[in-house]
């Protein structure tokens, strides 16, 4: 009876999608709120890598799944937030301005480079960004006077245990996730995610229909280089040390790609729900076949490709109904 | 002067191999509209076969060449006509991420059967060299740039003077087209995916003389392969020996001028400078170069 109440005063209208997301937002962030007490130190790394995968997976299906940009040198904008984050704390801020440090310089590239690069399509726009992210890597392994070089940059240690310093990153980590299902709920429900789906379906036509295309592009890279640079931040201060190739690797910014797509492209949960299937995936196969562990996660991404074109998601919607009538009509 | 002309022809010199190594990765993206990310991987494929040609049958390196090249070309086929087929009608990033998925197996493959140790063969060439007025040109080089030169023209004698090369040309125009005049489209694909793997073979057997590989090496071919192509212009044979010889000329340049650690940055830069000023490169053609997806 409530929930039939429920649902005909919440099902319907148009703020029914964005009130669903909002709940379900909800139920996950009490979830994850209650469950580092029930977790082993083990375990908590694990759940902090995969809320940070599924953050920078957010910021890359912010681009590609919403705006049909392949930014897959995204992660760049992971390296610049490291190294601005890594710098500002030995220099002596505390962590919360420090990430500043890291995330303006991500959003002014983005903003920058982004009205002179969106202009680019397809293969040209994705090839692109990673000359961007080889350029800057270089930069980074080369001004050894600011960046330390090659030879990385250790950070000083913070307070307290091991165990703190878990649960530190993890409570970073899970405030960050909710802020990136903000960005997925607001980039699917709201006027300037329109906008960007519009870019995606036919930019022609969404430059006809009065979409200032560049500007609508340009921004939403923004808040994806925003989001992958805090998250690059946060990472630095939780492992403490970073070198270029450790921050500017490209695997970084194909797991994430991957991970949207398997979750499905343009969904809010998609990155997350990819995250958790392909990390689990990795950390398999990285504590059985160490060996094989690439050839393990390469052809999980081939059959992910082959099999799942429009993800996890797609899938049960694609498949369900017929496996609904199928229950039906056995029982 | 005389620093700046010798440093100008190594660049000319390693461009021509440039230029031969990216066409391979060239007709693939031109016709099929597919990047693929495992092309450094099989570049070191064809220079494990030639080593192993070599050192363990004996053979001498005339021969292990065509045999790079029959290994690079088979595997071709049959990854195209087998696995990327499937995906001719997806996005432009599907195939993007999964040839990503294939360099990653290619490269665990490499490592379980010969191991992550850098090699390369006893010096063919050793370190003689022949002089051009007062420029001074090694024998290995001069070699790598004259099958690389024979290559290039070979490929372009196939895709102009045979029905095989009009038929790739009328498959990457239209392919509906083609399938609509009696072109066996897959096989087509497949067979230009085959030709570029052969071209991946004798680049491996190539590296294989003169340089040492490993193989976690292969990546960094597969970007300049991108950076010659975009330079280039895609789908252009003179593109790509302009824009070969062009990232030769720059990159020999910069060392002369910055810090060794630059050298693949400044590759990128100019092509990102390329990218921002003239999107279809120096040579590029309509039709070939059109973004399909």
């Amino acid at each position: 009876m409530a929930a039939s109440t429920l649902r005909a005063r919440w099902g319907s209208g148009p703020w029914a999608g964005t009130l669903r997301s909002a709940a379900i937002g909800c139920v996950l962030m009490a979830i994850l709120m209650v469950l580092p007490s029930f977790l082993s130190l083990y375990w908590l790394r694990l759940l902090t890598s995969v809320l940070m995968l599924a953050v920078i997976a957010q910021g890359m299906n912010a681009m590609a799944g919403f705006v049909g940009y392949p930014a897959f040198g995204n992660v760049v904008f992971f390296g610049i937030g490291a190294y601005g984050t890594a710098l500002a704390i030995a220099a002596g801020f505390a962590l919360g301005p420090a990430l500043l440090f890291g995330a303006i310089p991500a959003g002014g590239l983005a903003l920058a480079v982004g009205p002179l690069l969106l202009r680019l399509r397809g293969h040209y726009f994705a090839i692109a960004t990673l000359g961007l992210n080889e350029v800057v890597s270089a930069l980074a392994a080369n001004l050894s006077g600011l960046t330390g070089g090659a030879a990385g940059l250790s950070l000083p240690l913070g307070a307290g245990t091991a165990g703190d310093a878990a649960q530190r990153a993890y409570v970073g980590f899970a405030t960050l996730f909710a802020a990136s299902l903000l960005l997925g709920i607001f980039l699917r429900d709201s006027r300037f995610g329109y906008g960007c789906r519009a870019i995606r379906s036919n930019e022609e036509a969404a430059e006809a229909t009065g979409v200032p295309t560049l500007r609508v592009k340009s921004i939403a890279w923004m808040l994806s280089a925003l989001l992958t640079a805090v998250a690059g931040g946060l990472y630095a201060r939780w492992v403490g040390f970073i070198e270029p190739s450790l921050v500017f690797d490209m695997a970084i910014s194909v797991k994430a790609f991957v991970m949207f797509l398997l979750g499905g492209a343009g969904t809010v949960f998609g990155p997350l729900i990819g995250a958790l299937l392909i990390e689990s995936a990795t950390t398999l196969a990285w504590s059985h076949l160490l060996k094989l562990h690439l050839l393990v996660l390469g052809v999980t991404i081939m059959l992910v490709v082959l099999l799942l074109p429009d993800g996890a998601q797609g899938f049960v919607a694609r498949h369900w109904p017929t496996v609904r009538d199928r229950l039906r009509r056995r029982s | 002067m005389q620093l700046v002309a010798q440093i100008v022809l190594n660049g000319v010199l390693l461009g021509g191999f440039y230029a031969c190594m990216a066409l391979g990765f060239s007709i693939v993206w031109g016709v099929m509209n597919v990047v693929n990310l495992a092309y450094g991987s099989m570049i070191m494929i064809g220079a494990y076969v030639t080593q192993m040609a070599v050192l363990q049958l004996g053979l001498p390196l005339a021969a292990a060449l065509p045999l790079a090249a029959l290994a690079t070309f088979t595997m071709g086929y049959v990854l195209q006509r087998a696995l990327l087929n499937r995906l001719a009608e997806r996005s432009v990033f599907m195939t993007l991420i999964f040839t990503f998925g294939l360099n990653m197996a290619l490269i665990n493959l490499n490592l379980i059967l010969f191991s992550a140790d850098v090699r390369s063969l006893p010096d063919v060439f050793g370190r003689a060299s022949f002089t051009i007025a007062g420029l001074s040109v090694p024998y290995g080089r001069a070699t790598i740039f004259a099958v690389a030169m024979a290559m290039t023209l070979g490929l372009h004698a196939l895709l102009n003077w045979t029905p095989l090369g009009n038929a790739i040309k009328a498959t990457s125009f239209d392919p509906d087209a083609a399938r609509l005049s009696g072109i066996d489209v897959p096989h087509v694909y497949a067979l230009t995916f085959a030709i570029g793997g052969a071209i991946a073979g004798v680049t491996g057997a190539l590296v294989a003389t003169s340089y040492s590989f490993s193989p976690l090496a292969g990546e960094s071919y597969t970007m300049k392969a991108f950076v010659v192509v975009v330079l280039g212009g895609l789908g252009s044979i003179p593109g790509a020996i302009i824009g070969g010889m062009l990232l030769g000329i720059v990159e020999n340049l910069a060392s002369l001028f910055l810090d060794s650690g630059y050298r693949d940055a400044v590759g990128f830069t100019l092509l990102l400078l390329v990218l921002i000023l003239r999107p279809r490169g120096l040579m590029g053609r309509r039709f070939f170069a059109e973004v399909k997806g």
